[in-house]
């Protein structure tokens, strides 16, 4: 039996979906950007299209839904303040499937990464609640890092090591983390008031300082944009991004040209644990205040959602996880104003993402005809 | 034992009737990731029809017409149109899930206590159901259990036993050389991909139709991604699958039971079990079982490219 046979199924035959499309007939930089964004403008319009016919259809009334989802983050510093608040989770979430995708890996497990960043910061934040935040605040940061990237690297050790595919074992690590948390939440540091499976709330220096008049947006916003530029920086500039880019785009010519392939794509999936894990952590030094269960709320599918949309480009990626977050807040409203169901906004994403997809096949063609 | 066995033999339906729908695709190439959202899916169509119609069999039928539309949509994309299978199945599960929700919303709305129906019927088989320990769980059965049984076989049949079966995994195996001797690839992947996507939203139908009476969200619990473990563990083969499905059947029913069981360890470490257990067994699936050397992989007749 050959090693070709071995492997776990990479989807797709020409690499992953994540390479942009090649620039042709040398044409302008205008055109050029006019081929990346227009797609994406037509899939919004057209997902909005066919989500506007079905709340219609459903006998609400689309145009009042829909201004709602749109508006809402921008009709008020409380908008403006929780959609930044979502943004920071959804945008760690995609780099978190984003990194290992571009070495050709998916990374279905943000979800438990969060979680167990979340515990991981929570466990430091309450033990050592009584130190000052400015060595409580970065201790629990980097806890949080290290639990989402220690969790992902389970997944690691079974790819490299077991060939286990790595789809299967990030996702069944998320059930295992849900378990996890559960008994951290009602056995390890119990919160019997909440209510709610949760644990004690972190001390006071394991707060993000809180940043202009209330309601106070959380600092972790702005470490989240430092670090948005440093990945983007990172990837397109540096020795190691170089190499995770080849993988992805051809392992066999990056593993000739001696590459560690394998190695690549198993810290492809640990960098994007540490990544979730950082979200965890953040939602409770800056949201929270406590771990509790549900708070990883649907950031895993979010991730996902805008990792493929962002298709490879680390600066995209952050600006699609704000329009997604501003469509999640705007969800809520939705709900209440028009009292449409929160789902829908998920299958307006669901459709932005296929027609995105789709708008490939229908700009080779009309690349073909011209 | 005969009561342990009565809790498995249920959940042994949901994953061998969920993992012959997913086999049956992968065998022609397709890899199907869409079913833990076409299994919510089937379960609140199953559960709506079966609530507004009142009958249990009319929401198992829809459901699975539910779930063959799905998989039209994720063949059309991935043959037609040749997407990256993975990615489009990403996003019908996404949309599936989403769907689930919306419906049971939009047809249920929110009530204090949701809605009930009642489970299917179970059907005695004399004499047979009259044996120890194994006659109450094996026949006395509601009839999606005999369904899943005949369906095992006849998927064994015609794989393994016949011609046509035969030239249905060559399109899986070897695309290009399955074309070169006149089998349709596209249609193979056309029809398999349909009717596997409908059985999983039958799976899928069968929690609120068997088990609870009831559709939560969630409930599936991540029972869909088990079942692609199920696929590969079982070698993508029909009957290995059955015997697969018994094991994740029994650790399924273990994790449920964690609370009665007790044996002084926290009960959220005994709900791992089904998960960590699959963790377990697929290092050594991936070592030993095959699979269909062309699944995950478009075909491009025109491509000069082998495959």
């Amino acid at each position: 039996m050959s090693t070709v046979e071995q492997t776990p199924p990479t989807p797709g035959s020409g690499g992953p979906p994540s390479a942009p499309a090649p620039r042709e007939h040398g044409s302008g930089a205008v055109t050029g950007v006019a081929w990346t964004v227009l797609p994406y403008v037509a899939s919004v319009v057209l997902a909005f299209l066919v989500g506007g016919l079905l709340i219609q259809a459903m006998g609400y009334s689309a145009v009042d839904a829909l201004e709602a989802v749109l508006t809402s983050s921008f009709d008020s510093r409380f908008g403006m303040v929780e959609t930044l608040h979502k943004w920071v989770p959804i945008v760690l979430c995609a780099y978190a499937f984003a990194i290992p995708l571009a070495t050709g890996k998916f990374n279905i497990g943000a979800e438990g990464q969060l979680l167990l960043g979340a515990t991981g910061g929570a466990a430091i934040g309450i033990t050592f609640s009584d130190l000052p935040a400015i060595l409580l605040l970065p201790a629990m940061l980097v806890a949080g890092v290290l639990a989402g990237a220690l969790w992902a690297g389970i997944a690691a050790v079974l790819l490299v090591r077991f060939r286990v595919n790595e789809v299967l074992s990030t996702v069944l690590l998320n059930f295992v983390s849900f378990r996890l948390i559960d008994w951290v939440a009602t056995s390890v540091w119990p919160d019997a008031g909440a209510g709610h499976p949760a644990t004690t709330p972190v001390g006071d220096g394991a707060r993000l300082p809180l940043i202009g008049e209330a309601p106070g947006l959380h600092s972790g916003v702005l470490l989240v944009l430092a670090l948005a530029v440093f990945i983007a920086v990172g990837m397109r500039f540096t020795p190691t991004g170089f190499e995770m880019r080849a993988v992805g785009d051809n392992p066999r010519a990056s593993l000739i040209n001696g590459v560690k392939t394998s190695r690549l794509a198993g810290a492809g999936l640990v960098i994007g644990g540490g990544a979730a894990g950082l979200a965890g952590a953040i939602d409770v030094a800056g949201v929270q205040g406590r771990m509790l269960e549900g708070m990883q709320s649907n950031f895993l599918i979010l991730g996902i959602i805008v990792g493929l949309m962002a298709r490879g480009s680390m600066l995209a990626l952050p600006f699609i996880a704000f329009g997604i977050a501003v469509l999640e807040f705007g969800a809520g409203t939705m709900q209440l104003v028009a009292s449409v169901p929160v789902e829908m906004v998920l299958v307006i994403e669901a459709l932005i993402l296929l027609f995105l997809l789709l708008s490939d096949i229908v700009r080779n063609r009309l690349r073909g005809a011209a | 034992m005969s009561e342990f066995l009565t809790l498995v033999v249920p959940m042994w339906v949901v994953f061998t009737l969920a993992a012959q729908g997913t086999i049956l695709s992968g065998r022609t190439g397709v890899f199907n990731v869409t079913q833990e959202g076409v299994m919510a899916l089937g379960a609140s169509v199953g559960f709506v029809v079966a609530y507004k119609m009142g009958s249990n069999l009319g929401g198992l039928l829809i459901a699975f017409a539910v779930g063959a539309l799905v998989g039209l949509i994720l063949t059309v994309m991935t043959t037609q149109l040749r997407l990256d299978q993975f990615v489009v199945g990403l996003a019908l599960f996404f949309a599936a899930t989403g769907a689930a929700g919306l419906l049971y919303r939009e047809v249920i709305g929110v009530t204090m206590t949701p809605p009930k129906i009642d489970t299917l019927t179970k059907h005695e088989i004399p004499l047979l159901s009259d044996i120890p320990v194994i006659g109450e769980p094996l026949f006395r059965q509601d009839y999606v259990f005999f369904f899943v049984v005949l369906l095992s076989v006849g998927l064994y049949w015609f794989m393994q036993r016949t011609g046509a079966g035969l030239n249905f995994r060559s399109v899986g195996e070897n695309p290009k050389a399955a074309d070169s001797l006149g089998i349709n690839v596209n249609l193979a992947r056309t029809w398999s991909t349909i009717v596997g996507s409908g059985l999983v939203a039958v799976a899928g139908a069968y929690f609120p139709l068997h088990f609870t009476g009831i559709y939560t969200d969630g409930m599936i619990a991540g029972r869909g991604w088990l079942v692609i473990a199920l696929a590969f563990l079982g070698g993508w083969r029909p009957l290995y699958v059955v015997a697969g499905a018994a094991f994740f059947a029994g650790m399924d029913v273990l994790g449920q039971k964690a609370q009665v069981i007790g044996l002084g360890v926290p009960h959220q470490f005994i709900e791992m079990l089904p998960y960590v257990a699959t963790l377990l067994v697929m290092v050594f699936a991936f070592r030993w079982a095959r699979q269909p050397a062309h699944l995950g992989s478009n075909y491009d007749r025109e491509s000069r490219l082998a495959g």
